[in-house]
């Protein structure tokens, strides 16, 4: 299969922070892509290197097979983008914005005509169209922004953090458009982080951080990094010594770590040996008052990749 | 170029959709050239004379002389002639009384005796030649009605004498005073229409001036993020810069153009070649796109960047001769006055107005303007590239 977009190698570094480091991904037609990582992580600086606004110092980027930089237009026509921050004109209305964007990316005529009135059906605003859109709701402006990003049916379609900011329902509405693009055959790259998003939309996913990939691959490849065991803790009163000595014994526990009044336990399949855990931690003195079972996500993969969790 | 044309295109939907730009872009230019051109516009120079006494054949008789001079004449009650010589809206009054008028319609009462009537001159300095426009007015009068007493005093009746005056009349023409200035700068003015050198002044003032405070939609363009998006479209920086300050261009070009349209019809400003005045118009354009680049390049904040534009505007306006004719100026501040893009366009305005000028007597303005414009664009260009990478 013929990949949509290569990146290979990419480098940036502002003074001495390296804020890319030998980036490298593909993504398929079709695929949704995710880069996952907090804030800070360089994921807004690699899709500016994607999107050719900003030149890399190092490594290649190769949309629908050419060659990506700030003035190689022809990769551009390929390209789709969708900034974080709203990116249209308040004093200018819906239908305005699509066709002066339109423009910029070659179309005109009927054309463009006939492409915006889609786009406005496409994203709920034909009713809208002839309003100015610093009058719309901030969901409608999210919704135009990334119409405008579809307007001229790009090959690859990078979303760089959509929803930041989006009410719930807004937000639903996103992630479907999203959903729907991907089922079309558009290749998307997607960026977040928030890890249900990148749960929920994405085929592949690169968990990045301080500018470098940490580990990319399905959702359950990334799992298993951190050996796909679940995390118990208890929280009670009593004997808690005794407790754990005694749950070390229980079949499936893999560790017990304790400080007074709480324990917490690596197990093997959490919710088929919790009985045996209150029983045991019962039987050895200990009154359980509250149990939390957490399995393992992604939030858990960055966790055991970074040692620091995924809002830090 | 289609991208070009976009971005130009839409800078100038923006300028126009922009309502505070309605009043200050397109209301308030031709409010200041109606108010210049009526206090101080050539036509403002118009002899005036306020005669108390309407009615009487004297009042008609010193009327159709002053009027044949070109005077304007008035007639009103005596508080009102005294009102307007103390306001200084006339320069002269007369005052006729019913007895010197019943008098003069009477041939007089020993035939031939002068007419006497009351004249006061006001204190504005042009009152002193309207006086002496009036003096000969009643004097010629005086003359006419003298000649007719003769002629009847000799035995002619009063019709024949009426008829041999007029056709000697027509025989011989009365001496004409004309008032004529004949300082330098009197001179420099002259053939001007009221509103003219208003509005041209007010063109170049107005056309910077919002070229430079709209620079804030560049700042703004950079803040809400469409910079990013135009160049990740198959754009490129140049022709991003390009559309931007073709986008300038056409907004100071509209405003321009309204300016000389609106004050060519509603005012009857001659702006001599249009051929050549939309030359020198169209190169003062861009000179204020350029500026308004570098404003709107260097700066970030767009309010201090709309305070700067007014403030520039301004001192260059002023400095420039858009607010007093540089020809009033001392000779160290008229030196100075050319620093500014305003002054060689005023020049090329002037020579073209006043003089007639052809493609070859304004050269040289043109030369140094499209100087201008060029450094600016260059240093516009590079400085605008610079800020769309900075809002990346």
């Amino acid at each position: 299969m013929t990949e949509v977009l290569t990146v290979q190698g990419l480098a940036k570094r502002y003074g001495d922070l390296a804020a890319v480091d030998g980036v490298s991904f593909t993504i398929a037609p079709g695929e949704t892509f995710g880069l996952l990582g907090p804030n800070g992580a360089g994921k807004t600086t690699t899709i500016s290197m994607i999107a050719g606004l900003i030149a890399a110092d190092a490594g290649t980027v190769t949309v629908a097979g050419k060659g990506m930089g700030p003035s190689e237009t022809a990769a551009k026509r390929h390209l789709g983008l969708v900034p974080q921050e709203l990116a249209i004109y308040p004093d200018l209305t819906g239908r305005e914005n699509l066709s002066f964007f339109g423009r910029l990316q070659g179309l005109n005529g009927r054309d463009l005509s006939r492409r915006t009135q889609e786009v406005l059906e496409l994203i709920g605003l034909a009713d809208r169209a002839g309003d100015l859109t610093k009058n719309y709701s901030g969901g409608m402006k999210r919704r135009l922004n990334i119409g405008i990003g579809l307007l001229h049916r790009p090959t690859l379609l990078i979303l760089d953090e959509p929803t930041v900011g989006v009410d719930p329902q807004s937000r639903n509405s996103i992630l479907e458009a999203v959903e729907a693009l991907s089922s079309e055959g558009m290749a998307v790259l997607y960026t977040t982080h928030y890890m249900e998003e990148a749960e929920r939309l994405c085929d592949r996913i690169a968990i990045i951080d301080e500018g470098s990939i940490q580990a990319e691959g399905t959702r359950d490849e990334l799992i298993k990094l951190t050996g796909g065991v679940d995390r118990i803790n208890l929280h009670g009163s009593g004997n808690s010594v005794a407790a754990a000595a005694a749950l070390r014994l229980v079949p499936g526990v893999q560790h017990v770590d304790g400080d007074g009044s709480a324990l917490s336990l690596t197990v093997q399949d959490g919710p088929s040996v919790l009985a045996g855990i209150v029983t045991g931690a019962g039987n050895a003195g200990m009154s359980v008052t509250s149990v939390e079972i957490t399995r393992p996500d992604l939030e858990s993969v960055f966790l055991h990749l970074t040692g620091k969790a995924l809002r830090d | 170029m289609t991208a070009v044309l976009a971005l130009a295109g839409v800078e100038l939907k923006r300028f126009l959709r922009d309502r505070s730009n309605i009043f200050f872009v397109f209301i308030f230019p031709l409010m200041l050239i109606l108010l210049i051109g009526s206090q101080f516009g050539a036509g403002a120079g118009q002899s005036r004379v306020a005669i108390s006494g309407s009615g009487s054949s004297l009042a008609e008789a010193i009327k159709t002389k002053l009027e044949a001079a070109d005077v304007d004449v008035t007639f009103a009650g005596a508080d009102t002639v005294r009102q307007e010589l103390s306001r200084g809206s006339t320069d002269v009054g007369l005052f006729i009384s019913e007895a010197a008028a019943a008098e003069f319609d009477a041939g007089g009462s020993e035939a031939g005796r002068p007419a006497e009537v009351e004249v006061v001159m006001g204190s504005q300095s042009g009152a002193q030649a309207v006086m002496q426009q009036v003096r000969t007015a009643i004097q010629s009068v005086n003359v006419e009605r003298g000649q007719l007493a003769a002629l009847t005093q000799a035995g002619l009746p009063a019709a024949q004498a009426d008829e041999a005056l007029a056709a000697a009349s027509q025989r011989l023409s009365a001496p004409k005073v004309e008032v004529v200035d004949t300082s330098e700068i009197a001179q420099e003015f002259r053939g001007l229409g009221q509103f003219d050198l208003g509005a041209a002044q007010q063109l170049l003032l107005f056309v910077f001036l919002s070229s430079l405070t709209g620079a804030t939609t560049l700042i703004q363009a950079r803040k809400l993020g469409v910079i990013p998006r135009m160049l990740a479209a198959p754009v490129s920086s140049g022709q991003a810069v390009a559309g931007q300050a073709l986008g300038r261009f056409a907004i100071a070009l509209v405003q321009g153009g309204y300016i000389m349209l609106g004050t060519a019809l509603l005012f009857g400003v001659q702006w001599g070649s249009i051929a050549l005045s939309v030359l020198v118009l169209a190169l003062f354009c861009t000179v204020s796109a350029a500026a308004a680049m570098v404003i709107g390049s260097v700066m970030d904040n767009d309010g201090a960047a709309s305070g700067v534009g007014v403030g520039a505007g301004l001192v260059l306006a002023g400095l420039g001769g858009c607010m007093v004719p540089p020809e009033l100026f001392p000779e160290t501040l008229r030196t100075v006055s050319y620093i500014t893009p305003h002054r060689f366009a005023y020049d090329a305005f002037a020579e073209i107005q006043r003089h007639e000028g052809g493609l070859g007597d304004i050269l040289p303005q043109l030369g140094v303007l499209a100087a201008m414009a060029v450094a600016l664009l260059l240093l516009g260009s590079l400085l605008l590239r610079r800020s769309l990478n900075r809002s990346l």
